[in-house]
């Protein structure tokens, strides 16, 4: 449990806001003047990024070069992710007809924010930029913010590629209601199509950063009543909620993807 | 340390350019062509399992026209035998028939023949006699009797030879 920050503190609570918050910036950089510094969780966004482009290539070789493949191993476990996704996700959600088009989309949601969710479990993390806390990557705002603009924005171009410019926005109202209706229903849908990415930021971030604050508050009594059997317990409930981790991390990225999905699919299929 | 929270401009960006990059590399390479083979081999299945129905009713149908042809064919021998036997009956009757008639009318004819042979053979036989008799007589009985009475007494004769 080595200390964050520049300034050591004593108070837990601090500590435990340092392991699950960013590091502070790693390598600076800086261009037309945005900081795009890198930090813990650039490193652990592009850790994810590179190993789902190989595991993905490795894993879709034989789709590229058949024309009727028969997965076998890695291929069909890996297939078998990729079919529930399609099947769970993507039809029911955005349609057949429009798998082709928003599918890559739905599937790049799913598998990068699982594998940034999944490495965040690893506490080996914890060992870069001099020890600061085992975070994940999903775990910071920013991250899932800038996911959920990517929906934000997806759902736009979703209904505006089915319907035109103006039949999408025409489309987020139902279009038999009395005027007097129109006038709540208008600014509602337009509150809604700022609190649909709004959650999503929330939800991804606030589930993968609780599980850290709540194993860390579990070992916290450990250095407050500096007792060894206190680990024992500790210990043993840190393993018991390390698999709940496991679910959520699977949970959240399905979450994620699906609402992702689901909100496209109501652009391109309003519901009137 | 208060970073939880902090506005990080360049974390998006750079989660931008990284998403980027996932998906235009995954997309072309690995999600694209997963879906498609997913849903050939959906559609393949499925065309399959509708081809396998298709000829298993096409089966079907076929062996009920071969069993209904067969049926057909079975009664059509057996009405062509039915018929034949019906026929050589028939012929056999008419033969009978015909041979009956036909034996039934040489006998008649062989008797007609017969009775006409005989009748002649008779007829010639008495008109012999009566010239035998009549020559007999005269040289017997030249003077005795005229020939009316010869003539008369001959007839008698001839009748009761002719009752024997």
């Amino acid at each position: 449990m080595a200390q964050g920050g520049h300034e050591p503190s004593t108070n837990i609570g601090d500590k435990i806001i340092a392991h699950v918050a960013n590091s502070d910036v790693m390598i600076h950089f800086e261009l037309f003047g945005v900081d795009l510094s890198i930090t813990k969780h650039v490193i652990m966004l592009w850790i994810a990024a590179s190993l789902i482009i190989v595991v993905g290539l490795y894993a879709s070789r034989r789709y590229r070069k058949e024309v009727r493949p028969v997965p076998s191993g890695f291929t069909n476990a890996f297939e078998f992710v990729v079919d529930f996704v399609r099947t769970g996700i993507i039809i029911p959600s955005i349609g057949k007809n429009h798998a082709m088009k928003w599918g890559p989309l739905v599937m790049s949601f799913f598998f990068l924010i699982l594998t940034m969710n999944f490495l965040g479990l690893f506490p080996i993390f914890s060992y870069i930029n001099h020890g600061h806390g085992g975070t994940t990557a999903t775990g910071n705002f920013n991250m899932t913010a800038a996911l959920a603009l990517i929906t934000f924005f997806a759902i736009i171009i979703a209904g505006i590629l089915e319907h035109g410019f103006f039949k999408h926005w025409k489309n987020m109202v139902p279009g038999n209601v009395p005027k007097a209706v129109l006038i709540i229903l208008i600014p509602m849908e337009i509150m809604s199509m700022f609190v649909r990415p709004f959650a999503l930021t929330m939800r991804l971030a606030a589930n993968m950063t609780a599980g850290h604050i709540a194993m860390l508050a579990i070992f916290a009594p450990i250095f407050i009543l500096h007792n060894a059997y206190v680990g024992v317990a500790s210990v043993a409930m840190n393993v018991g909620l390390t698999f709940l981790e496991i679910i959520v991390s699977i949970v959240q990225a399905y979450v994620f993807t699906l609402l992702s999905a689901v909100f496209i699919g109501q652009s391109i299929h309003p519901h009137h | 340390m208060e970073n939880l929270l902090n506005f990080d401009t360049g974390l998006m960006i750079l989660t931008w350019i990284t998403f980027l990059i996932v998906l235009v590399i995954l997309g072309t390479k690995a999600w694209k062509p997963m879906i498609k083979a997913l849903e050939d081999r959906e559609n393949f299945i499925r065309e399959s399992l509708e081809e396998a129905e298709a000829a298993r009713k096409e089966a079907d149908k076929v062996a009920g026209e071969y069993e209904a042809m067969v049926a057909k064919a079975r009664q059509e021998a057996q009405g062509i035998v039915a018929a034949g036997k019906e026929t050589a009956e028939r012929m056999k009757t008419e033969i009978l028939n015909e041979a009956k008639d036909k034996s039934a009318g040489i006998l008649k004819q062989a008797e007609v023949q017969i009775t006409a042979e005989r009748d002649k053979a008779i007829a010639e036989i008495r008109i012999q006699i009566v010239d035998i008799s009549m020559a007999a007589a005269e040289k017997i009985i030249v003077k005795s009797l005229s020939r009316e009475d010869n003539e008369r007494l001959i007839e008698d004769a001839l009748k009761d030879y002719g009752q024997n």
